[in-house]
């Protein structure tokens, strides 16, 4: 059986960037101690209903994980392989932001038998991440790769955002050579999305700020493309990027449709095909786990025709691309009939192929996926 | 009833002037509506009237006034104020001996001021001045009557000087309608001779015409004949307008009213025929109307294929009360199945266009609107083009024409300068300057009319603070250097994105048009050049590059469902998108054409 992925929510920054809009607070030692006793509530109530599921992938995301006081990811790590299966060979990671990572945190990671460690570097320029207020200087940055290069540690992943403003390729190009160097082996490129309510919103709607226009954002994606597969780097979904055997397990767990347990504020689950999310307000997640009930916000059971949507539209992301034997086994729906006027096209096009029973997005179509998404689903 | 005591009459006025506002109080004085039943701008029954305080159907009503201690019946019939519908204006004027002629002591006289009055000058009518709007603190009523003096040459002495809005003098105006408007000729022992003025569908009555008696009489039973279309129908009711219909026994020479009987289409009751009685004709009909001719024209799409028929549902009710709506079938490489439809002009257009979405809850696209071109090929054969799609190819042109209009405008003098400019840049021709008083001049220029339908009038009253007003008639056809200017996608012509325009406008059209589309055309799976393009040489160029960049975003923890649903909504929005080869344009690309600012 396909073993199953636990994510992990700390939402806690030591100051929100102007671009997120993702749930996070500036918190100090006791809300924090009462959210790791939280969390602990929450694996509690959840943790017999896996007792006979063995989780091969656990990530602890942010928010900004490293932000926390001493002891809490070792006592929360402790929690989690005392109360849940986990694989021998499992996948363990953590984000990091350079300007709260030091020596004694990656000792508590490595005693949390963390396995693997996401900097979310972003950019090296540091005009550029703080025309965004984020908090961090290139020294952090240069000081959170010595501890982990001294030390030996080889699984070391870094995140990187195009987009930004006044980001240049150069720029972009610097940051990916530099993380190259520091023997990164897994890179994320994401692109910055301007969401309503935040900070840098404001900013660009009152025409204090303005964004890169989409074309410079792609030359950046493809600039990046260049670079990485260079460096032998496989870009195995589109916005992420591995040298060989360091592929994100966990990743790839939501591009593959397969299942996952969120635990904390705001987290998602997928489980028993059925897709559910927590409360994203912090009072009432304490609150309602002191009265031993869970946080959940929501569920969604999928239709089919959800699921059918999913399915495409997540793995298609993917280089591997969509299993067409497997999609036609569960929906008993031969995608290359009911799209094959659009499947035609698309192969006409170049931008799609089909081959060893796996439909695909070619590499140079990645920038215009939800195009080809959407002729599909 | 004795036809002595029968006033025919309507009001003119340039728009805005308190037309409706005085209809409504005449009806109040007279008793012909309660107060209480009172409705604003009563005669304005469609919703997009009263809101825009336009009228645009004219609608007869029957007053009783006693004037002397003698009762009078006053047939008041309102009519348009706005230049697209001087058409219906001349057709209730030949119903009328007279005109009450409003002009607001404000404004003084203004562009369709004169036209309509020279529309009723021309129809033989004793026109009676009015001044409206004496209680606004601006009213300068000496000044105003000096101009409708000389500008129009009509005595004032008499002049009634009233306030609409408040009642003011409303009974002076009566008065005068009953002293100076000239009782109907004819006779009613001759046989029927009747006129139709206007028509228009009733789901019960059928199709109704409404009348003018102007020789006999008519009643229910009688067996008439419409001399023009010599169909024959037996009447099943005739009445009067108070301002609703109310069957009367009989309607007699003089008399304004309808007659309905059980037709079922309304283009038998053809505006401008004449009525007689199958077994008792007369000889001659009356002179009729022109028919009303179409100026602008445009392409109307239903924005969802599906909903073709609906449209053509649509299209066909609303032409049941309009007969100045013209339509016919085309069909579009781009937009599928629709109609080309011809309107009296831009207002008719707005209009028609806007009572189909609200009354039919319909979503359209309308492409740029366009005029009549003449267009002669080598052999001299004449084409009537008044769709970019059927101009003739550019090498088999030996003579192009276009329709011009002779422009009025009235302006106070700051902003003459302003709108001279803008007609200059508008192809216009100088012809006249007058000046009214001290402060206004009326300017004379003939222009093209394909200048001045896309959003000519909106310019004139923003240049002049609104002060300015228009109007304009059609003056024939000129020689003109015109150009196709097509819209290539991705190599391929969208038919409905095509322009005719002038050689020297095309340039910066093109250019326009190219830089609005590529902000509006979502990005492909393959790069779109977009290509302005006159008889194969390209005049302007841009490019859309593929890409979305939204698909790079994060999976903030596993949050599947929120990147679900943003692509479900671009799905849904996919459908509202028309495909014209491998492009995909929303129905924004084809209003984009109409708002190119300059």
């Amino acid at each position: 059986m396909t073993n199953l992925g636990l994510y992990i929510h700390i939402p806690f920054c030591s100051k929100k960037c102007d671009y997120c809009d993702f749930t996070s607070f500036c918190m100090g030692k006791t809300e924090q101690n009462a959210y790791l006793n939280a969390l602990f509530t929450e694996i509690d109530l959840v943790k017999n209903q896996f007792k006979n599921k063995t989780f091969n992938t656990i990530f602890i995301g942010g928010g900004t994980p490293s932000v926390v006081f001493d002891g809490f990811i070792l006592s929360l790590s402790k929690k989690i392989f005392s109360s849940f299966n986990i694989a021998k060979n499992y996948e363990f990671t953590i984000e990091v932001n350079p300007s709260s990572f030091n020596e004694k945190k990656f000792k508590e990671y490595l005693q949390a038998k963390i396995n693997r460690i996401s900097l979310g570097v972003q950019s090296i320029n540091g005009a550029v991440t703080s025309g965004v207020n984020r908090a961090q200087t290139r020294a952090q940055i240069d000081a959170a790769f010595n501890i982990l290069n001294i030390a030996g540690f080889k699984n070391i992943s870094a995140d990187v955002m195009l987009g930004l403003p006044n980001q240049s390729i150069n720029s972009v190009k610097n940051t990916l050579t530099y993380l190259i160097n520091n023997n990164v082996k897994h890179i994320s490129t994401y692109t910055l999305q301007l969401e309503e309510g935040t900070p840098l919103y404001k900013k660009v709607n009152s025409k204090q700020i303005s964004l890169p226009q989409d074309d410079f954002v792609v030359k950046q994606y493809n600039e990046a493309y260049k670079i990485l597969t260079k460096h032998g780097f496989n870009r195995y979904e589109i916005s992420n990027y591995a040298l060989p055997n360091y592929t994100c397990q966990h990743n790839l767990k939501y591009w593959n449709n397969v299942e996952y347990l969120g635990i904390g504020i705001a987290a998602h689950s997928y489980v028993d095909g059925t897709r559910f999310w927590n409360t994203k307000n912090f009072n009432t997640y304490i609150t309602q786990l002191s009265n031993h009930k869970r946080p959940i916000k929501a569920k969604e059971k999928l239709t089919k025709q959800q699921k059918i949507t999913e399915r495409i539209m997540l793995s298609l992301r993917t280089q591997n691309g969509l299993n067409l034997t497997d999609f036609c086994k569960e929906f008993n729906m031969d995608l290359l009939k009911t799209k094959q006027k659009q499947i035609n096209n698309l192969q006409k096009a170049g931008s799609i192929d089909i081959k060893n029973g796996y439909l695909f997005i070619l590499p140079k179509y990645f920038e215009i996926s939800n195009t080809i998404i959407l002729e599909l689903v | 009833m004795a036809k002595d005591k029968i006033r025919n009459f309507c009001i003119v006025a340039h728009i805005d002037h308190g037309k409706s506002t005085l209809a409504d109080r005449l009806m109040e004085a007279t008793g012909t509506v309660l107060k209480r039943d009172m409705e604003d701008q009563l005669l304005d029954s469609m919703d997009i009237e009263r809101e825009r305080g336009i009228t645009i159907k004219l609608t007869p009503a029957t007053m009783k006034y006693n004037y002397n201690g003698e009762e009078y019946t006053l047939n008041l019939i309102d009519t348009p104020g706005h230049v697209d519908f001087s058409y219906e204006v001349s057709r209730s004027l030949a119903a009328c001996e007279g005109a009450i002629l409003v002009v607001d002591a404000s404004q003084g006289v203004q562009a369709q001021t004169l036209a309509n009055v020279y529309l009723a000058l021309d129809a033989n009518l004793e026109i009676i001045p009015v001044i409206n709007k004496i209680d606004l603190p601006s009213a300068d009523i000496s000044g105003t009557k000096k101009e409708i003096e000389d500008v129009i040459g009509i005595p004032c002495d008499e002049a009634c000087e009233i306030s609409a809005k408040t009642g003011l003098n409303i009974n002076s105006v009566l008065d005068a309608v009953v002293k100076h408007v000239p009782a109907p000729k004819g006779d009613e022992n001759k046989p029927l001779k009747a006129l139709i003025f206007d028509s228009y569908y009733d789901s019960y009555k059928g199709a109704v015409s409404m009348v003018r008696i102007f020789d006999g009489k008519v009643k229910a039973g009688d067996e008439i004949l419409f001399m023009q279309t010599k169909k024959s129908f037996v009447v099943t009711e005739v009445g009067i307008y108070r301002p609703q219909p109310v069957a009367a026994d009989c309607l007699t020479a003089g008399e304004v009213g309808y007659i309905a009987a059980s037709i079922k289409n309304v283009s038998d009751t053809k505006v401008g025929d004449t009525i007689t009685l199958k077994n008792n004709p007369i000889e001659k009909p009356l002179d009729g109307y022109k028919e009303a001719t179409s100026v602008v024209f445009c392409g109307v799409f239903p924005l969802d294929g599906d909903k073709y028929q609906e449209l053509s549902d649509a299209l066909e009710k609303l032409k049941l009360n309009d007969a100045s709506l013209h339509y016919t079938k085309e069909t579009s490489l781009a937009l599928g199945h629709g109609f080309r439809c011809g309107f009296l002009g831009l207002l008719h257009m707005e209009i028609i266009t806007e009572r189909l979405e609200r009354e039919f809850n319909l979503d359209i696209i309308t492409t740029a609107p366009s005029v009549e071109y003449k267009i002669y090929d080598n052999k001299g054969t004449l084409f009537d083009v008044t769709n970019p799609s059927e101009m003739p190819a550019m090498a088999t042109i030996s003579k192009m024409e276009e329709p011009i209009v002779k422009m009025e405008i009235i302006t106070p003098k700051d902003y003459l300068g302003g709108i001279m400019d803008l007609c200059a840049d508008r192809r216009g021709t100088y012809l006249d300057m007058q000046y009214i008083d001290a402060n206004r001049t009326k300017l004379i220029y003939t222009m093209p009319l394909n200048e001045i339908v896309y959003d000519f009038f909106d310019k004139i009253k923003s240049l002049s603070k609104g002060y300015a007003s228009m109007d304009y008639s059609l003056n024939g056809y000129q020689q003109s250097d015109l150009v196709k200017l097509d819209i290539l996608l991705n190599g391929e012509i969208c038919d409905a994105l095509s322009l005719i325009v002038h050689k020297d406008k095309a340039y910066a059209r093109g250019k326009a048009l190219c830089e609005k589309l590529k902000e509006v055309i979502p990005r492909h799976l393959f790069e779109i050049p977009i290509q302005a393009v006159i008889g194969g040489k390209v005049i302007a160029r841009e490019t859309i590059s593929a890409m979305r960049k939204d698909v790079l975003a994060k999976c903030y923890g596993g949050d599947v469902t929120r990147k679900r649903k943003l692509l479900e909504k671009q799905k849904e929005g996919k459908k509202r998108m028309r495909r014209l080869g491998s492009v995909e344009l929303p129905s924004e690309a084809f209003v984009t054409i109409l708002k190119l600012d300059d």
